[in-house]
């Protein structure tokens, strides 16, 4: 949050100057942030997975097959060759897009209440960073399509009255959901950061 | 017979029934399948591996079909070879990422097939890299003192350039033939180095590396390096180290050694022993401060009087005959002197001071001598030993110039012994004073002032005395004393006479006080004059002089100044009291009587009591001194004086 502010104070005394030098720290903050929340999300799945049952762990990976995450609305490239084709820019949004479905929704996930609570302020966080980013890359041409902004509603709705055992179910798959999310988000600013700058420290 | 058709006929049964049971067992559907592992090295393809099951003695194939989330279609696997037998390898094409994958393997064979459980996978989670590559290992020379580097290559299918992939290294090294090998961390960077090399070992390298949210790849293999021998010439140089710091160290051992003296002297100085005359070590030890301090204070030192006295801060009077003014003056000017040794307190109540020559000063002062004598007495018992010794140097020294008749060794000695007691309440001066009636020879009584400065032991004022003035004191005392009525012999020596010249005078003055209400002419009543035992008379008499100055101090003083003896010893009381009477006075019966108690000094006053018709007991002597005195009046500045010192002493 610190270096967010920082980073919007610096963006705005220099934009005209070395934009690409702010771009790539700014990449790389919003790399390691995406990381951490990636960490967070798989810890909080397999502390749920652990407290499951053999069995309903079972029950559980069939049934999340054929569920789906709120999340899939969203058109993300699936494979290497996609993410590589895409730009930069779409990268960033379809990130962007992805963090933002979560800002909310991600007060609802189960597990230890330090964790979640942290995990909100930092998808706020990652989203204004993400924002930033795009708003230094963009053009001014390209902006994403606003009839994918109309698919966050369903969201709220999808989960509501569900008994005990969909509660179970439903966790589940909020935090699997999540977990898997969190990495896409974190591979394709990766991408695109290696992208923007090859020069760094992608080679490695 | 019929038993044994019996059984061929069981047993031709049982063959034919277990024989198509076991031609038909061999074929039989394949056993289920099971998928063991899927593994993607780069998160762009992926592999799944399985194990069969019995294959039911038919020809068993399998088939793995797969689902993808979200969707009914139901692929199969397109490629079975390339990694393996029993494995699909799914290609890129085929590879999605974040998508759940549903597969299930199929054995079949001619009698059915079975199918797995399916497994559900993702293939961002199931990634295992390959393990790095073109691992290389160098030995860096630092200074002599040489690292590894190790360095390597991802592996090749990893797309960790465009950031597909994010690798994290580690590498493992080890001595060869340890059991244990040391893991590093190396994070991201492809470049490692190690320090702290055994000279001329060999070390083994491995690299591994894992995805960031994945499974390690597998090790490495093996990279082998020699370290060059490097230790040597540090050993060299570490045997040069060593050899020189012993040899400076023998050096300074030597040194040390042979200056081990001057540098004791130099660093622990001897600590130097007290060297003060009259210093009592013992005192020290014993931790009587107070008591060494006296002594100190005693012995010829600047006087410091106490505080008690500081009364006494009455000046030397002389006292001396009229007829033998001359003489006495000369004494009473060397009284004077040794008097003036012990200016300081005065006694007064007046507190003023009298002059010198006022008899009442020296009255005082005898008193004074009186009190601390008898106060040094009680004080400083081990002094006495000495006092007494010194007395009797003393003796022997009076003796000779005494006449013949005036002291017998013994009686000298007795004298001697007597009279600290006669004039003080000491008891260690009062020993075999009954015994010796002769004894009295009472001490040159001095200024008081001397016994002002008797604060502590007695004693040790007699120790002084036979030490240091022995000789002057003893004659001189005698001269004056002892002397066929010479003149008075005031106690040459302020210091040895100190107490016991106080002493003395103060018993006298007592005494010539005590005459003095009755109307009698009290030899000694000379408050401060000088009285002096000069001699013993034939008849074991002490003849006390008193020095008297010119200063008449009372009125029946002039009277007492023309008599030569002041004093008489008259005899022992039987109360062991030395009674020492005036010649002037004998037709009154009691002169001076200085009871001398021979084992309780306490109430040595008694002397002067003893001389007031009144009689008194010991103790009471003092009161009555003191009322004595009183009634004096005031000329006497010394009765005062004296009284209190009386009063002082009375314990």
């Amino acid at each position: 949050m610190d270096r967010v502010v920082i980073l919007l104070s610096v963006l705005c005394l220099g934009v005209s100057s070395q934009p690409i030098t702010d771009s790539q720290y700014l990449f790389s903050i919003a790399v390691s942030r995406v990381q951490n929340l990636h960490l967070l999300a798989q810890r909080l799945f397999s502390n749920f997975e652990s407290t499951l049952q053999t069995d309903d762990q079972h029950q559980l990976n069939k049934i999340f097959l054929q569920d789906f995450c709120n999340s899939d609305y969203i058109i993300s490239p699936i494979d290497k060759h996609e993410t590589q084709r895409s730009s930069v820019l779409k990268l960033l949004s379809i990130s962007y897009r992805l963090v933002e479905s979560w800002e909310f929704s991600s007060r609802s996930l189960t597990g230890g209440s330090a964790l979640r609570n942290q995990i909100s302020p930092r998808l706020s966080e990652l989203k204004t960073g993400i924002q930033m980013l795009i708003t230094a890359n963009q053009d001014g041409a390209e902006m994403f399509p606003d009839s994918t902004a109309l698919q966050l509603a369903p969201y709220g709705n999808f989960y509501q009255s569900l008994g005990d055992d969909e509660l179970l179910r439903r966790n589940y798959e909020l935090l699997a959901c999540f977990k898997k999310d969190m990495h896409k988000v974190e591979t394709y600013l990766t991408v695109a950061k290696c992208r923007f700058s090859p020069e760094m420290n992608c080679t490695l | 017979m019929k038993e044994v058709m019996e059984e061929a006929v069981l047993l031709f049964l049982l063959l034919v029934i277990y024989t198509p049971d076991a031609q038909g067992t061999r074929y039989s559907p394949p056993g289920k399948p099971e998928l063991t592992r899927c593994r993607s090295p780069e998160k762009e393809t992926f592999t799944c591996w399985w194990k069969p099951g019995s294959d039911g003695g038919l020809p068993t194939t399998h088939a793995l079909y797969y689902r993808k989330e979200n969707s009914d279609t139901i692929y199969e696997c397109s490629d079975y070879h390339t990694a393996g037998e029993n494995s699909c390898f799914f290609n890129k094409n085929d590879t999605s990422i974040w998508v759940n994958y549903n597969i299930t393997v199929v054995a079949s064979n001619a009698l059915g097939s079975t199918f797995s459980d399916p497994v559900d996978i993702d293939v961002v989670y199931i990634v295992k890299p390959n393990p790095p590559e073109k691992v290389t290992v160098t030995v860096m020379e630092l200074k002599e003192w040489p690292f590894l580097r190790v360095s390597w290559e991802p592996p090749h299918k990893a797309d960790t350039r465009s950031g597909w992939i994010t690798l994290i290294y580690e590498l493992r090294v080890k001595l060869e033939g340890d059991d244990e090998w040391e893991m590093h961390l190396a994070g991201q960077q492809k470049l490692f180095n190690i320090f702290s090399l055994r000279s001329g070992g060999t070390y083994h390298v491995q690299v591994r590396c894992k995805p960031d949210h994945g499974f390690w790849s597998e090790w490495s293999s093996t990279s082998h390096i020699e370290i060059p021998d490097y230790l040597h010439r540090e050993k060299s140089m570490w045997i040069l180290i060593a050899v020189f710091s012993a040899f400076i160290f023998l050096i300074l051992t030597w040194s040390l050694h042979m200056s081990s003296h001057s540098l004791k002297h130099c660093i622990l100085p001897p600590v130097p022993g007290p060297k003060i005359k009259g210093f009592d070590k013992q005192l020290l030890k014993n931790g009587k401060s107070e008591d060494l301090l006296r002594v100190l204070v005693v012995s010829d030192f600047p006087p410091t009087t106490p505080s008690n006295y500081e009364d006494m801060l009455v000046e030397y009077l002389e006292v001396y005959v009229p007829q033998e003014q001359e003489v006495l003056l000369e004494e009473s000017k060397d009284l004077h002197d040794s008097c003036l040794k012990f200016e300081g307190s005065t006694s007064d109540n007046d507190s003023g001071r009298v002059s010198c020559d006022s008899h009442t000063l020296l009255m005082d002062k005898c008193g004074e001598a009186k009190e601390e004598g008898r106060q040094t007495d009680q004080e400083d018992s081990t002094t006495e030993a000495e006092a007494q010794g010194q007395q009797k140097d003393w003796d022997q020294d009076t003796l000779m110039y005494a006449n013949g008749d005036i002291l017998s060794p013994e009686k000298s000695s007795g004298r001697v012994k007597t009279w600290p007691s006669v004039f003080s309440p000491l008891p260690q001066y009062t020993l075999s004073l009954p015994d010796q009636t002769s004894s009295l020879e009472m001490a040159k009584q001095h200024c008081y002032s001397d016994s002002l400065f008797c604060p502590g032991s007695t004693s040790s004022y007699l120790t002084h005395l036979g030490n240091n003035d022995n000789e002057t004191l003893g004659p001189g005392s005698w001269e004056i004393c002892l002397s066929n009525r010479q003149p008075y012999s005031h106690i040459p020596q302020m210091q040895t006479c100190q107490q016991v010249r106080s002493h003395s005078d103060v018993n006298i003055s007592t005494i010539a006080r005590k005459q003095e209400p009755a109307g009698l002419p009290l030899p000694f009543f000379r408050p401060t004059a000088y009285v002096e035992v000069q001699r013993f008379d034939e008849e074991d008499m002490v003849v006390l002089q008193s020095i008297v100055s010119d200063h008449g101090f009372h009125e029946g003083f002039p009277q007492m100044l023309q008599q030569e003896d002041y004093s008489k010893v008259k005899g022992v009381d039987s109360n062991n009291m030395l009674l020492l009477q005036t010649e002037a006075m004998k037709e009154d019966g009691d002169g001076c009587r200085c009871q001398d108690q021979v084992t309780n000094g306490v109430t040595e006053s008694s002397c002067t009591l003893s001389i007031s018709t009144t009689p008194h007991k010991p103790t009471a002597h003092i009161h009555t001194v003191v009322s004595t005195q009183d009634e004096m009046a005031q000329p006497a500045s010394g009765y005062v004086d004296t009284a209190t010192i009386f009063t002082l002493p009375t314990y």
